[in-house]
């Protein structure tokens, strides 16, 4: 039988024959009904923390395997339990014995079938096997990408540059284990911050918030110093003109300065290699000379910037607690400092996130989860059989009404956390009727908020924070993300899917790297560096191709996330252009361009595409007739030896001349292949010849066409440049050449 | 819960195609969202009755036909009042009152009413879809503006936020996008384009992963049907109206009638009025309307308005009463509208009782049925839609299946 039909008859008939307890317990119980199903409610925190039948999270286990361990134990115990001759848990699932969470399961689903197949294998009292114990390697038979290769796709992603040619030879000498000291000096490299912060926004989004950057600055604290800039002394500058572009100037390094804060923070941490847990528990903000004047604070800091003019120095400063502009109602604080906690308490952060009325801060939470733990309390809410009714039925549906509290009770308690930060602008100031008593009390996951930490509620809520498991996972999700352009994996949900075996085995091969990674970052105090040095090397970043057709379905389906292939964001390709051909497309620096790419606004666009529309391939087209055109005719203006594109050949070399003439044309399509794809083509590649016919062919066309001009094209010039001749059309035959690679997955892709 | 996945792609464009597809022809489909949830009681489904509305009494409900709706003339600013509007268009549309969206979230609610699923982050909008059965190779299929847009990785997605967008895409290999002045000689370009067609081919005869045999064919499919953008110069207004919804009605209009979009997600947001209810619908339910109109009435100048089907809705409905201020909370119940082709208008069906609850429908005569009805959720309404387009038997959508039982499909609902 092959794995399809065994999958259509496992979804129909759920008996593994032969299969041991916990191997169907994890396989079919656990992943298909318990992790879907019951774990929501019946975990600490969740509605039924009180029931007898009480999960463990396996997200949040600190030993692994032990969630799995507990859980079979509780599912077995609440099998074998009977009641009027049948098992508990059968007659729980459908809504008997007074289920709290009332008919879970319908008595006909597969779901059910498969409770009923485990309380027959529990009363059988079937013994135990590990299930992945014979299971192929995951990765078996897929080609991974050859290392100078992935040094090109490390180097140009994190650092914007090309491999250096001592890179290489180590890579190629030493193989795999020469990329940790490659990266460490990688790390180091002010680019790797560029796109560290660039990266991270698309996380946070935190540069989206409207009103000006210095709105995160509130009035009733800062009034007389977030508007520095319209103030600030420019008398130096006589003529009123250049005065006030020089004020324009300065305000919108002030607003860039500004938005740029949080982002330090991770630089900050990431660069000193500090617990990456202080993005939630720092007792600092990033302030530069610039945003200094803004909080009031730059007397006192000058003396340790560097330069107290560079607008985006930024050094680590913990502010004093705030001062209301009226005398009253100042912060309260125990140190007489801000409480700071890392981008929970950033004033940038909160604006970006503000609250309502009715929404009290849910917004807040509900970000906190997705992008500290990892978890999206909204994105597969339960369905309510009648929204409405129940809202109708209950005073405080929140807080009453199970489908409204199996949320509520993890939600709301983290809202009353930030209830300090209630100012409908997203800026501090607390409800001046106190926090709202219709919801669940401020706290986490269970664990109340004590009176005496009140004044620090989002410090504690960091501590807590960095010590869940699911924070670790979550930051090695998030590099993930930054590498590969991709989200993890979901566990699939759709237990009738023939293809639901193949789906969970591609899920738990992932999730098992992600948790080995978290290990790694935890075993290394947290240090980022060691997360994006993991991913690097990791199976799942190198996946190039397969050394066998796969044409299983099964197989296609595990496969189906593997592989980078990820379309180049606008800023990474205007850089990659940059270290090819040492200057910028430029293009894509307009943010209305960047947008038409696919780019995001961190406002209203906040997901970047992932595949190209038709939009995004005219704009493809575009790039390459222009980068071709502005740098080929320029290339050969150049004295040989400082061309980047055509050092070893001049125009008047022409193919069918010689064999002298054809393998220098040849030697430089293997460079261009090399220095613009990153592919190192030997004289014979099928590739080569592809390239060179294209060359030939381009001439040949132009031979048999009368009339061409014998200069290149007007706007190919260089600024300043005369139009280069062209006698031979070899100029504008090179610029097809070039147009046609820049035109390939290898350049616009990672 | 893990971490915060998406779907493995399922689908990509055959490159033996691409670039053969001809102009599209319609229909046209498009989707208006009034995002952050609008209050129905003041447009398609009034009440009058309890604390429900403040601007007006049961009996100042109007009609136009066999719709029913709220006076707004004498409250709006600007915009187009529904007086203006069932007048225009009372005869073509067709409402549907007493939607159960399931929810009460802004999240999951544009989720369920753009897909017809609540439950899975995977499925594609209707217009998504839609675009990726009618028309994969044109190189706009699916645009979109806004709310949730998810393609199921079926069809990318194309943003175009403003008009003078489309005209810096219309002619890719032209110097500044002026046609006198092209980059290359057109016999390099057809060199250049062969070459990739091989360069292509070669490498989807290796064995490579399915994501990289996919991107590898999405990228070649994207840079050569983006040659069929030149047919839009013609169809970019000189003049740039100043209305939010009327921009994107342009750039859609001008995509359509160029043969290169099938469908287009439209949206307006800033409807979530839980601090100013009445205010707050006031300005927004006006400016809507107007967009719409505005659409259809250039569809008209356009010669396409017979090729126009419509989709009017909103993640969440209001509750029917105020909050503590002058706001409105989320409420799970809501309405929809659509017109265009092959929909018969002067139609409502469905409906909300005087609390603003849902009254369930009998789905085989589509009348009120309290006692047995079925309860209209989207998925109701994405099963009739897909029906409707054409697209219900489609490879692709077989892929999304909607779980709706015989009994509970909607007969008749386009008349």
């Amino acid at each position: 039988m092959n794995r399809l039909l065994l999958a259509l008859v496992v979804a129909v008939i759920p008996c593994l024959c032969g299969a041991a307890v916990d191997d169907y317990f994890q396989g079919e119980v656990w992943s298909k009904v318990g992790a879907q199903s019951c774990l929501e409610c019946h975990k600490s925190g969740g509605d039924a923390e009180s029931s007898k039948f009480l999960l463990q999270d396996p997200a949040r286990e600190k030993t692994p395997g032990s969630a799995v361990s507990y859980n079979l134990a509780a599912f077995t115990k609440m099998a074998v339990a009977r009641k009027g001759g049948q098992s508990r848990l059968l007659v729980k699932a459908i809504g008997g014995l007074g289920h709290g969470g009332e008919e879970v399961l319908k008595p006909d689903s597969t779901a059910y079938r498969i409770l009923e197949e485990f309380v027959r294998r529990s009363d059988a009292q079937v013994t135990t096997a590990n299930p992945a114990r014979d299971a192929p390697s995951f990765f078996a038979n897929i080609a991974m990408l050859d290392n100078r290769r992935l040094l090109r796709r490390v180097t140009l992603s994190l650092a914007a540059r090309l491999p250096m040619s001592e890179e290489l030879v180590v890579v190629e000498k030493q193989g795999l284990p020469a990329f940790g000291p490659i990266l460490d000096a990688l790390m180091k490299e002010e680019a790797f911050y560029q796109r560290l912060a660039e990266a991270f926004n698309d996380i946070f989004l935190v540069r989206g918030y409207d009103d000006g950057a210095e709105s995160a600055l509130s009035y009733e604290h800062f009034s007389m110093t977030r508007h520095w800039t319209e103030k600030h002394d420019l008398n130096q500058i006589a003529d009123e003109k250049e005065r006030q572009k020089a004020r324009y100037k300065l305000a919108d390094d002030y607003r860039e300065a500004l938005l740029r804060e949080p982002l330090e923070l991770i630089n900050y941490i990431v660069r000193n290699e500090r617990p990456f847990t202080e993005i939630v528990t720092a007792d600092y903000i990033m302030v530069s000379p610039y945003t200094s004047r803004g909080y009031g604070n730059h007397e006192e800091l000058r003396e340790r910037f560097i330069n107290p003019d560079d607008p985006f120095e930024y050094i680590p400063v913990r502010l004093d607690s705030l001062k209301n502009r009226t005398g009253r109602d100042h912060q309260q604080s125990e140190t007489g400092f801000y409480p700071h906690a890392g981008m929970l308490s950033i004033f940038q952060y909160l604006r970006r996130y503000p609250t309502t009325e009715t929404n009290r801060n849910r917004l807040r939470t509900r970000m906190f989860y997705q992008q500290f733990l990892g978890v999206d309390i909204l994105e597969l809410a339960a369905r309510v059989q009648d929204a409405a009714a129940v809202t109708a039925k209950y005073e405080i549906p929140t807080m009453q009404a199970a489908e409204c509290v199996v949320c509520h009770r993890t939600l709301d308690p983290v809202a009353g956390l930030f209830q300090d930060y209630y100012s409908l602008e997203g800026v501090y100031g607390p409800r001046k009727e106190g926090w709202f008593k219709d919801m669940f009390s401020p706290g986490f996951e269970g664990e109340e908020l004590p009176a005496s930490q009140r004044w620090r509620a989002l410090q504690w809520l960091g501590e807590r924070t960095a010590q869940d498991p699911r924070f670790a996972t979550t930051m090695v999700e998030h590099v993930y993300y930054i590498v590969t352009g991709r989200k993890t994996l979901l566990p699939p949900k759709a237990i009738d899917d023939p293809l639901f075996e193949a789906r969970q085995r591609a899920y738990q091969a992932q999730h098992r790297e992600v948790e080995r990674i978290a290990a790694r970052f935890t075993e290394t105090n947290f240090n980022l560096k060691a997360v994006f040095k993991e991913w690097i090397i990791s199976a799942f970043y190198r996946a190039d191709g397969n050394s066998t057709t796969a044409a299983n379905p099964e197989r296609r389906a595990e496969l189906a996330d593997i592989g980078l292939a990820r379309m180049l964001i606008p800023e990474q390709l205007e850089r990659k252009v940059n270290a090819i051909f040492g200057k910028p497309w430029g293009h894509l620096n307009d943010p209305e361009y960047a947008l038409l790419y696919g780019g995001i606004d961190s406002k209203e666009v906040t997901e970047r595409a992932a595949d190209p529309s038709g939009a995004m391939g005219a704009i493809q087209r575009t790039l390459a007739n222009d980068v071709a055109c502005k740098n080929v005719p320029s290339d050969f203006a150049m004295e040989a030896s400082k061309r980047k594109l055509f050092p070893g050949i001049e125009p008047d070399v022409l193919p069918g001349e010689s064999p002298e003439s054809d393998e220098r044309i040849r030697e430089t399509i293997i460079h261009l292949h090399e220095l613009i794809l990153g592919r190192y083509e030997s004289i014979e590649s099928p590739e080569v010849e592809r390239t060179y016919s294209l060359f030939a062919g381009i001439l040949s066309d132009a031979e048999e066409r009368f009339g061409i001009e014998t200069v290149e094209n007007y706007s190919c010039r260089g600024a300043g440049e005369e139009r280069v001749k062209d006698s031979h059309y070899t100029v504008r035959a090179w610029r097809g050449v070039v147009t046609y690679l820049l035109r390939q997955r290898d350049f616009l892709y990672e | 819960m893990a971490g915060l996945g998406v779907a493995a792609p399922i689908w990509w464009p055959d490159v033996a195609q691409a670039g053969e597809e001809h102009p599209y022809e319609g229909p046209y489909y498009v989707v208006f969202n009034a995002s952050g949830g609008w209050d129905t009681t003041y447009l398609m489904d009034p009440k009058g009755v309890g604390e429900i509305n403040r601007l007006y009494k049961e009996g100042d409900i109007l009609t136009k036909g066999n719709h029913k709706f709220a006076p707004t003339a004498a409250h709006i600013q600007a915009g187009m009042s529904n007086e203006a509007f069932f007048t225009e268009f009372g005869s073509e549309l067709l409402v549907v009152n007493g939607i159960d969206y399931s929810v009460n979230n802004h999240s999951p609610g544009a989720r369920y009413m753009a897909t017809g699923k609540l439950d899975s982050l995977a499925y594609p909008t209707f217009a998504a879809l839609v675009a990726a059965c009618k028309g994969p190779g044109c190189p706009l299929s699916f645009l979109t503006f806004g709310n949730y847009s998810n393609t199921g990785n079926l069809v990318a997605m194309s943003r175009i936020p403003y008009l003078p967008s489309l005209q810096k895409i219309a002619n890719a290999d032209s110097i500044e996008g002026q046609m006198r002045s092209p980059y290359h000689d057109d016999f390099v370009v057809d060199r250049i384009e062969r070459a990739l067609k091989e360069q292509t081919d070669a490498e989807l005869s290796k064995m490579v992963l399915p994501r990289i045999e996919r991107a590898e064919s999405m990228l070649y499919a994207a840079q050569l049907n983006s040659k069929a953008l030149q047919r839009v110069t013609p169809y970019i207004p000189k003049e740039i109206p100043k209305a939010r919804l009327s921009q994107q009605a342009e750039i859609a209009l001008a995509s359509f009638k160029a043969g290169v979009c099938v469908s287009a997600n439209l949206s307006i947001g800033q409807f979530d009025s839980h601090a100013n209810n009445d205010a707050d619908q006031m300005k927004l339910l006006p400016e809507f309307l107007e967009g719409i109109t505005y659409l259809v009435r250039r569809a008209e100048e356009l010669n396409i308005r017979d090729k126009l089907v419509i989709i009017v809705q909103s993640e969440m409905g209001r509750t029917p009463t105020y909050n503590k201020g002058n706001g409105k909370d989320h409420w799970s119940i809501g309405s929809i509208m659509f017109m265009g082709a092959g929909i018969r208008g002067n139609r409502v069906i469905g409906a909300t009782d005087e609390k603003q609850f849902s009254v369930p429908i009998d789905a085989g005569t589509l009348q009120l049925d309290k006692e047995s009805g079925v309860r209209v959720r989207p998925e109701h309404l994405h099963t009739a839609l897909r029906e409707f387009a054409g697209i219900d038997a489609h490879s692709m959508s077989k892929q999304f299946p909607l779980v709706v039982p015989e009994k509970e499909k909607l007969q008749g609902l386009w008349g």
